[in-house]
């Protein structure tokens, strides 16, 4: 890369535009990725916090626990299996609004069993065992609700307080707060509560130990990351995301491959020189390809950087980012290597060149 | 068909041929006609030898030098360059042979504008893929033999015509040729310059035994040929070397 390293320390100006433009699709792919990553924890990160493998849900439920409802011999099928824990789990959102000052909230409203696999702090277990009340994700106390403040649960008659914070989470957007399934069961099915619940999540056993008694229950398993396509708006964000994120990786292979092609029209007489000097096809491939692969590899480190700042700057507001290293890694790779499947749209172009041009006889 | 390594000592002697153009035919289509550029031209051009070329514009110099320096494959006859018959060649092989033994002047230098003096001739160490050490110095020593030590560091744009021209030459000679080929140096130079670089592309005919054709339309350049070539409508005739010629060369 004797002539692109001194190409592009001379020619910084021609160059400038492209960088800048590079730099920004980084900028805005770093954002967007971030955002999707955000998007996801808010979405799903109380579910991804229990500490369960499995779950089944009623046939035909697609992961959604609203259209879920199973009963306790749901449960029972997989109690006997050796190696596997179960228990019920309800799931469903709710408005909790304020008798004592404090702020309204959405919730995320699980019912566990307080001596199941499902709560593992110990305190939590103990308020879960006592009078009825929630146990709320840690980020509610940052938005100023207090231990003992009370909340009216919509559609239902109950009061309930507040009995301790757990650690932070959301699930579709909402954060998330535990009760006993008891006391979900009563604000979801008020006096006829039937054992009903919204799945059963599994601990331990394998596809294999726990397909039979899925089909004697009427359930489909579903594995913790397939569940997560339950939360409300899930998959449509994250395929949003997806697309967006692919469409401006095309933008960036098409604007980078009409940047070198429109470079090597320019070029045209400069190749056909080198050529006619004895430099091969390939070596003047490489040059320009490494020429490419140099500035698009600064211009995205330079655009993924200045995108964490910008997350770093956002994040700390209300908009759902988060960094995340593996995703911003690779942005970067897939903004490198597009950029030079882009780049390669102009090969032809180079092979074509015929050196005659160098003596200034037309091709 | 194997393809010989650069040039050798042997392909330098005095009387051979290093460039030898037998029966080449070049035409074009011109509408529903066919216009014949090179028609059974022959030529020979041995070691040390400087051959001036003229004639009337688009009677196909450029077209013969393109055909000599391997940069065109001729319709049909043979273009043998140190001692290598090229008509069989694949493309690859005849860039090798073009690497290896011929090199180019240009009538505007033809630098490249993101390398400085000594880098255009480095370059052309680094095409042949040699070390950088050795390019490096043996570029500064051939910037000195064209006079430019002092202006090595300096861009295609901070150069005068002359000295581009002069970089130019000494870029050719980097690759250590066998056979030089210079389309109308002189032509955008002043007369002074111009008579320098000519100085200088006898001198490296003579010292370096080089093959030399030059394309060129000033008269006072013939005073240090040895033969004066004339091209019209495809055919090339001999004129004879310029009543200076043997003078100039004692």
């Amino acid at each position: 890369m004797f002539l692109a390293l001194r190409d592009l320390r001379r020619g910084v100006r021609r160059f400038l535009l492209l960088g800048v433009v590079i730099a920004l699709v980084a900028v805005l792919s770093t954002v967007l990725s971030a955002l999707a990553t955000g998007l996801v924890t808010d979405g799903i990160s109380g579910l991804r916090a229990l500490p369960f493998d499995r779950l089944a849900l009623q046939e035909g439920a697609e992961a959604t626990f609203s259209r879920s409802t199973l009963r306790g011999d749901a449960l029972d099928r997989f109690e006997g299996v050796d190696g596997v824990e179960a228990t019920p789990l309800g799931a469903s959102f709710v408005n909790a609004a304020s008798t004592s000052g404090g702020p309204n909230l959405d919730l995320a409203l699980f019912g566990v069993a307080p001596d199941s696999f499902l709560v593992t702090r110990d305190d939590a277990r103990g308020a879960l065992s006592g009078e009825p009340g929630l146990v709320l994700a840690s980020e509610l106390e940052d938005q100023g609700v207090s231990v003992g403040d009370r909340y009216a649960i919509s559609g239902s008659d109950l009061v309930l307080p507040v009995l301790g914070f757990t650690f932070a989470g959301t699930y579709g957007h909402a954060p998330i707060a535990f009760t006993s399934l008891d006391t979900w069961q009563q604000i979801n099915f008020g006096g006829d509560p039937d054992e009903r619940f919204s799945a059963v999540a599994l601990s331990g056993g394998s596809d294999d130990d726990l397909a039979g008694p899925a089909s004697e229950a009427g359930v489909e398993l579903y594995t913790k990351s397939e569940a997560y396509a339950g939360s409300p708006g899930f998959t449509a964000e994250t395929t949003t995301m997806t697309l967006i994120q692919g469409f401006l990786l095309v933008i960036s292979a098409v604007v980078i491959g009409a940047f070198l092609t429109v470079l090597t029209v320019q070029r045209t007489r400069q190749i056909g020189l080198l050529k006619a000097m004895g430099a091969s096809t390939s070596y003047i491939a490489r040059d320009a390809l490494g020429q490419m692969a140099i500035l698009v590899s600064v211009a995205t480190l330079c655009g993924v950087a200045l995108g964490a700042v910008l997350v770093t700057i956002v994040g700390s507001g209300d908009v759902p980012v988060e960094l995340n290293p593996t995703g911003t890694l690779g942005v970067a790779v897939s903004m490198i290597v597009v950029g030079l499947i882009g780049s390669a749209a102009a090969l032809p172009r180079i092979v074509k060149v015929d050196p005659v041009i160098a003596l200034g006889v037309e091709q | 068909m194997t393809v010989p390594a650069r040039r050798s000592e042997a392909t330098r002697g005095a009387g051979s041929p290093v460039l030898a153009i037998d029966r080449v035919r070049v035409a074009y289509p011109d509408g529903p006609d066919t216009r014949v550029i090179l028609d059974d031209v022959d030529l020979s051009v041995t070691a040390g030898e400087l051959v001036v070329l003229t004639g009337p514009s688009g009677a196909g110099k450029s077209t013969l030098l393109t055909v000599a320096g391997l940069l065109r494959r001729p319709d049909s006859g043979e273009v043998t360059v140190a001692g290598t018959p090229t008509a069989g060649l694949s493309q690859r092989q005849r860039t090798k042979v073009r690497r290896d033994h011929v090199a180019f002047v240009y009538q505007s230098a033809n630098l490249l504008p993101s390398l400085t003096a000594i880098e255009q001739l480095e370059l052309v160490g680094h095409i042949h893929g040699e070390k950088a050490s050795g390019t490096t110095a043996r570029a500064r020593s051939l910037l000195e033999r064209v006079d430019l030590a002092g202006r090595a560091d300096q861009l295609p744009v901070e150069l005068s015509g002359g000295e581009r021209q002069r970089v130019g030459i000494a870029r050719a000679l980097m690759a250590s040729p066998s056979l030089l080929i210079a389309d109308e140096p002189t032509a955008s130079l002043d007369p002074e310059r111009a008579g320098a670089v000519v100085e200088l592309i006898s001198e490296v005919t003579r010292s370096e035994g080089l093959a030399t054709i030059v394309v060129a339309h000033d008269a006072w350049a013939e005073m240090h040929v040895d033969r004066r070539l004339h091209l019209d409508r495809g055919r090339l005739s001999e004129v004879g070397p310029p009543a200076g010629a043997a003078a100039q060369r004692a």
